[in-house]
């Protein structure tokens, strides 16, 4: 029985030590956008927290709801958005990486079936080293309020 | 020239300019503190699922104008959540004069009938159109907007790239002023009622 254990002790440190990346990294505040029932895409946001000493790379997503998963960014080219499929989100040791709402997402695209609020999709998240970890993400209604600060508006001359 | 036909003639001119004067003057006028050009913007006609939908037809209220597409992961939600948070922060009565009209410039994915079940997640008095690529050239020239398929992706996964601005047009059908993408619904609210209350 105790030499049963020490095996135990033994697969948990070397699985432990296999993670890798994905044992520093820690996720927070992750949601999928609810989005319109026959919306083709939606994206996934949260904060990649990097406890170690080096950089990790986040390289691929994967989750069931949708037949792809893409790692994606916006360029906001003077009011055009432009999204772009990026190879990888870095992490930088002891640093974070922000994907939020107008820029750095996982896109969830062509839906399998539309998503309900409250609604649990367990992400994949796939580092540089092969390692990888599932992080449970609940669908939400996004708030407005957690959008980026706005570019002050712009009106229009009034001719009379 | 004779010196009399000289004199004459510089008599003409300064009449001109006092006259000119006389006309454009309008001492309460604010200086234009050089105010950014906004795009000629004007009438349209497209295709909503419930037949075809003009500008004119919201004459007396103010519209609010968004170019986007469904397939649009998080830009244009954004977007519409903010305006339907916006709008929530209206009286009823000044709700009843705002339009929400999406545009959407990918009619090969975006049928009307897919729009409008788009639209009414956010607000179901949204009004979802879209038109022939002929058609929204044309109209995206009109109002500034920019939108190109981009290369790659399969026959139905790919990306357009396009104007994030939401355009909010007066009671009259003129195009009064352009908001950024990420304007919070406080300042959506703001605008629609400054231009609500204007003479
Ligand atoms: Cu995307």
């Amino acid at each position: 029985m105790k030499r049963l254990s020490v095996i135990f002790a033994a697969l948990s440190l070397s699985t432990a030590a296999f993670a890798g990346a994905a044992d520093d990294v820690v996720v927070h505040e992750p949601y999928v956008r609810l989005a319109p029932p026959n919306a083709p895409a939606t994206g996934a946001f949260m904060v990649l927290r990097n406890g170690g000493a080096k950089a990790v790379k986040l390289v691929k997503a994967e989750n069931p709801a949708s037949r792809l998963t893409e790692l994606h960014n916006h360029i906001n080219d003077n009011g055009v958005m432009r999204m772009r499929q990026v190879p990888a989100i870095e992490i930088p040791a002891k640093g974070e990486a922000v994907l939020k709402p107008g820029g750095l997402h996982v896109m969830l695209i062509d839906m399998k079936a539309p998503l309900s609020e409250g609604q649990v999709v367990p992400i994949t998240l796939g580092f540089d080293d092969g390692s990888s970890k599932v992080v449970e993400v609940k669908v939400q209604k996004v708030m407005p309020a957690a959008m980026p600060a706005a570019a002050p508006m712009q009106h229009g001359q009034h001719h009379h | 020239m004779s010196s009399e036909r000289l004199l004459l003639a510089i008599v003409a001119v300064l009449v001109a300019v006092i006259v000119g004067v006389a006309v454009l003057w309008q001492p309460d006028a604010p200086a234009p503190a050089a105010p950014p050009t906004l795009p000629a913007g004007g009438e349209f006609t497209l295709q909503s699922a419930d037949g075809p939908v003009s500008l004119k037809d919201f004459r007396g209220r103010v519209t609010l104008l968004y170019f986007g597409y469904t397939y649009c992961p998080d830009i244009c939600p954004t977007t519409l959540s903010a305006l339907t948070a916006g709008l929530a922060q209206l009286t009823p009565e000044e709700r009843a004069r705002v339009a929400v009209v999406f545009i959407s410039v990918d009619p090969q994915r975006d049928t009307p009938e897919h729009l409008k079940t788009y639209v009414a997640f956010f607000d179901p008095g949204f009004v979802g159109v879209t038109g022939s690529p002929a058609e929204l050239g044309e109209l995206a020239g009109r109002y500034g907007v920019f939108y190109q398929r981009q290369p790659g992706g399969k026959d139905d996964a790919y990306i357009v790239d396009h104007t994030a601005e939401t355009f909010a047009v007066g009671p009259d059908g003129r195009l009064l002023a352009r908001m950024a993408h990420g304007t919070p619904p406080d300042q959506v609210a703001a605008l629609i009622r400054q231009y609500l209350n204007q003479p």
